[in-house]
């Protein structure tokens, strides 16, 4: 039996989560002066990390529409205004889910919660690295404050997707392979 | 205790904002929308050139009316945006300095720099920002959810020669729409669990520790029966024989009429019109017009 349905459902379902968490606000937490963390790109690390690149690279698309769409419409917080170009909220997101996955593959063999870490910080800096690249690219911001935009926001947002990512993945596959217990 | 409109979660994730006037726009084929909503972003992000974006502004306003969509309704989602658009105009004018080919300083005062091209950028912003907004609310105004996955399967459908999987993508959206209701019913009976227990999911809550502890219990449940569903429904389409978009038949067979391709050739005209504006410097002539009559 091929893979394909499977992968199309975990990519919807996972796509539907990363839209819910914006749209309820429930994947916004307040940070420093009103500069809000997301993990909207935590089901975009899990789903890479369950279902592969290709599944990763369609949710990191919903992601980024769906934060465009937003930006223009409903827009939630002041930074919106540049999320309107998809050059910002779209292309930068598609790479989320490829590199966590590469990262998640080349460390799996060892320790697995490590690598699932690793992938969520791995997927959480493509994710800061990029649409800020694209920000300061586009001169929408002064690189000098992108720097530190990076440090602030994405340390933070990079231990927050680690933590789900592995306490998510950790316990669904447990469930898989009817193992009890915790190993974590 | 902030009262149980705290768990209302499923008024909150409507996407879109569908208007039913009934009108020419609405009865458009969604491939058609599709298409001049993408020329229409191409040109936005394109264009340099400030008569350009004024051409797109009256096109997509005109589009406005003839949907008969209150401009006000359009403009709602501008306004809360209005004081740091503002802002960010500003730090686009005196902060980042645009030099480049006859670039004049107008005002400097110690690190800022205020050149002509700086006003220009930060005026652009503007004019783009308000021009997206109002064409991608233009289309969800007057395009329902359906209409919209049944658009993007049909547009990539030529795609899958070469072998995109565009059946199977139109998919994946369409599930992510429908899923939404169901997940935010999920996570309202996990709030109300978790708060019975005696959670409180610190809302308004600023400690980004506390926050963050708090809300692990109502996300990872969240996830974890997320994916208990997707397997339910993975079991159940393969219990049905799903197999993909191969040999697939459709209910719904789109049909582009005359209107269509009028709509199309005119939005790819003003599209076209625009980029090549950008490329051939109107703006330099109007401020050079502009400063030798005016100032």
């Amino acid at each position: 039996m091929d893979q394909t349905t499977r992968k199309i459902v975990i990519a919807g379902v996972m796509g539907a989560i990363s839209i819910f968490l914006g749209a309820s606000h429930l994947g916004f937490i307040p940070w420093l002066a009103g500069a809000a963390l997301t993990i909207m790109h935590v089901p975009v690390i899990i789903g890479a990390v369950l279902e592969g690149p290709w599944v990763g690279l369609a949710i990191g698309f919903i992601f980024g529409a769906f934060s465009l769409i937003q930006a223009a419409i409903a827009p939630t917080g002041a930074t919106d205004v540049w999320f309107t170009n998809p050059f910002v909220s779209i292309v930068p997101r598609l790479f989320i889910g490829p590199v966590a996955w590469l990262v998640y593959r080349a460390l799996s063999s060892g320790n697995e919660i490590i690598a699932l870490g690793v992938a969520g910080v791995a997927g959480t800096v493509t994710n800061t690295v990029l649409v800020l690249g694209a920000l300061g690219l586009l001169r929408l911001l002064p690189w000098g404050l992108i720097g530190t935009i990076a440090v602030t926001n994405g340390i933070p947002e990079a231990i927050l997707a680690a933590i789900i990512t592995v306490a998510v993945v950790a316990a669904w596959k447990r469930i898989e392979t009817g193992r009890t217990g915790s190993t974590v | 205790m902030a009262g149980l409109s705290e768990f209302e979660l499923l008024g909150r994730v409507t996407i879109g904002q569908y208007l039913p006037t009934g009108s020419r726009v609405h009865h458009l084929d969604p491939r058609v929308k599709l298409v001049m909503v993408v020329l229409m972003i191409t040109a936005v992000v394109v264009s340099h050139s400030l008569v350009g974006l004024a051409l797109l502004l009256a096109a997509v306003v005109s589009g406005l009316l003839s949907a008969r969509i209150p401009l006000r309704f359009a403009l709602a989602g501008l306004r809360p945006m209005l004081p740091f658009l503002l802002l960010l105009a500003l730090l686009q004018v005196v902060a980042i300095p645009q030099y480049g080919a006859g670039a004049t300083v107008i005002w400097r005062w110690s690190i800022l720099t205020v050149t002509d091209r700086s006003v220009l950028a930060g005026v652009l912003l503007i004019a783009r920002f308000t021009v997206m907004v109002l064409g991608i609310s233009l289309f969800s105004f007057s395009t329902t959810t359906t209409e919209l996955t049944h658009g993007v399967e049909h547009l990539l459908r030529p795609l899958q020669a070469l072998g995109v999987p565009a059946h199977e993508f139109a998919l994946v959206v369409n599930i992510a729409i429908r899923f939404l209701p169901i997940l935010a019913e999920e996570a309202e009976r996990l709030m109300k669990a978790q708060a019975s227990r005696g959670a409180d999911f610190g809302r308004g809550q600023r400690n980004f520790i506390t926050r963050t502890r708090r809300l692990l219990p109502l996300l990872v449940p969240l996830f974890l029966v997320s994916l208990q569903r997707a397997e339910e429904l993975i079991e159940a389409m393969e219990a049905r024989s799903y197999l993909g978009g191969k040999g697939r038949t459709h209910l719904i067979h789109l049909q582009a009429r005359l209107s269509d391709y009028v709509a199309l050739a005119s939005v790819a005209g003003v599209a076209a019109l625009v980029i090549r504006l950008s490329l051939t410097n109107a703006d330099g002539m109007v401020w050079r017009w502009l400063t030798e009559h005016l100032l």
